[in-house]
């Protein structure tokens, strides 16, 4: 497996099952994929084939959705074993979590559940950042979540707490562009601002997906991953790669998945929007 | 306790409760039932139901879609998954669905999820290379006193009636009227490579895979067949088996 990053970064793609074969084929320059380790948790099976089989030709990315950080609790020992072993495997060129938590008192909650940004939640996190780190022996990203709650009690707001955090553990930031688009909408804040705060130098990825609105029927936007990133997402990255430059950035999608053709066409354009010139 | 947990702990509290009482404490003022918290109530009922559904994909089948949502998300927040890997949840589904109300008119509903289960087990199963024909080709003594070793990825399970045929003709994709045949039938599951291979196993077929598993040597299994069965193709269930991948090794004892 040699794959190393690409360089200058380029545009990579969420893999899905449904697009195994066509994935594999596929000769688009600078094509990476991204996958969620917990979807490859398993002692054997076809789907760890394939990946392999990927791997051998593209660079991979392992996001992961179930560790569980911002719990008041040590990361899960099996998790952190069995995500260990697939990053020893695959030799993914990043591993990222969220800045969220999923497991409580040994109920695994499959979301991604906001917290009151307290120093306390600090010193935790960072923690668990540190352990998962020691573990896979390697740097990790973390990525701002999506939100939902208007919850009081923060000490700090998202940008200094996700600055916090890399300075303390030496992780770096995987920047959710539609997360932030979404969290600015919900809880009325500039999405602009937020972005611009974040430091350049701590920003290894970033992520686009699309949106939808609430069905239960508030003025809520979720963030469904079921959807083509939404134009006001295109001009908020736009905006943060002319900043920061460029960075590998991915393509999300997990619901309503459409053709192989029609999620590349998308990474296309982030792929574009990557090699202009004036961001390189 | 930290602010962490105890904030934790509400929220676990108000998911459950379907009421934002229990963190009113980290909302603002007139914000008493806020939207949000459906949200990730949602969010994470819908992650249950899903990974239930792509591990219980014939069960599903059987009953509809509403049907099937609707009983999975009660499932999950009875039985909610302790693990993020959310590809080996449902391990009691079939347990819970058998004591479930609104499935008593469908009893062979569990053993539809049951079959599930051994089917999605095998999917994500360790590898093994399985033994081609040429590893049995020993001398009539030696092969009846080895004791071979069932792939890793082998299930198998005997009913009282044919619900394992019902189960393989509702996988089909146009499965049309289906009958639940009175004769007690098996199933055998297995993944030798990529794919996985399930079919109707029969009495001696069932005694014979039951013996190995207890350890018992060829010569012991395919009497167990026999006994199970005075009439069986021996030869052709065995060279069968061998066919479907079923064994990974064979242990010679004293006979290497």
């Amino acid at each position: 497996m040699t794959c190393e990053i690409p360089m200058p970064p380029t545009a990579g793609l969420g893999l899905k099952s449904q697009h195994y074969a066509e994935a594999l084929d596929t000769a688009a320059e600078g094509l990476w994929f991204e996958v969620h380790p917990e979807n490859y948790m398993a002692a054997g099976g076809p789907r760890l084939r394939w990946l392999e089989a990927i791997r051998a030709r593209r660079p991979l990315s392992l996001h992961g959705v179930g560790l569980s950080l911002a719990a008041d609790a040590d990361p899960d020992h099996d998790h952190l074993a069995a995500l260990k072993a697939l990053a020893d495997r695959f030799a993914p060129f990043v591993v990222s979590e969220h800045l969220a938590w999923s497991t409580h008192r040994g109920v695994h909650q499959p979301d991604l559940l906001p917290f009151p940004r307290t120093r306390d939640a600090l010193e935790r996190i960072a923690g668990n950042i540190g352990r998962t780190q020691d573990v896979l022996g390697r740097t990790i990203l973390v990525e701002n979540p999506s939100l939902y709650l208007p919850l009081t009690g923060h000490d700090f707001d998202e940008a200094d707490f996700l600055i916090e955090l890399t300075r303390r553990t030496g992780c770096g930031l995987l920047v959710d562009v539609n997360n932030v688009f979404v969290s600015a909408s919900n809880l009325g804040y500039a999405a602009e601002t937020y972005l611009d705060a974040l430091p350049a130098e701590a920003i290894g990825e970033i992520h686009l997906a699309g949106h939808g609105v609430d069905e239960g029927g508030s003025a809520l936007l979720i963030d469904t991953h079921a959807a083509p990133v939404a134009e006001a997402v295109w001009a908020l990255y736009r905006r943060l790669v002319r900043r920061i430059g460029p960075r590998p950035t991915l393509i999300e999608r997990d619901d309503d998945i459409p053709a192989f053709p029609v999620l590349m066409a998308e990474r296309d354009r982030a792929h574009a929007e990557l090699l202009e010139p004036a961001h390189a | 306790m930290p602010e962490l947990q105890a904030f934790q702990d509400a929220f676990v509290s108000a998911l459950a409760e379907r009421t934002a009482a229990p963190i009113a404490a980290w909302l603002p003022e007139g914000e008493a039932e806020p939207a949000g918290l459906s949200v990730y109530r949602n969010t994470i009922a819908k992650g249950c139901v899903d990974a239930l559904a792509a591990n219980f994909p014939t069960m599903a089948s059987l009953v509809g879609e509403d049907w099937f949502r609707a009983a999975a998300a009660l499932f999950a927040r009875q039985r909610p998954p302790h693990s993020a890997a959310l590809l080996a949840y449902g391990e009691d589904f079939a347990d819970w669905l058998a004591r479930f109300p609104p499935a008593a008119d469908l009893p062979y509903l569990p053993a539809m999820a049951r079959l599930d289960r051994l089917w999605t087990t095998a999917l994500f199963a360790p590898e093994a290379e399985p033994l081609a024909a040429e590893a049995f080709a020993l001398e009539p003594e030696v092969l009846a006193g080895a004791r071979p070793t069932l792939h890793p990825s082998l299930a198998f399970a005997g009913f009282d009636s044919g619900l394992p045929g019902l189960w393989l003709a509702a996988r089909q994709p146009d499965p049309g009227e289906m009958a639940l045949s009175p004769e007690p039938q098996a199933i055998l599951i297995v993944r030798p490579a990529d794919t996985v291979h399930s079919c109707v196993l029969d009495a001696a077929g069932l005694a014979f895979l039951t013996a190995v598993r207890d350890d018992a040597t060829l010569g012991e299994a395919i009497t167990a067949a026999a006994q199970a069965d005075p009439h069986a193709d021996l030869a052709s269930l065995f060279a069968a088996l061998i066919a479907d991948g079923a064994f990974s090794g064979l242990d010679l004892g004293d006979n290497p």
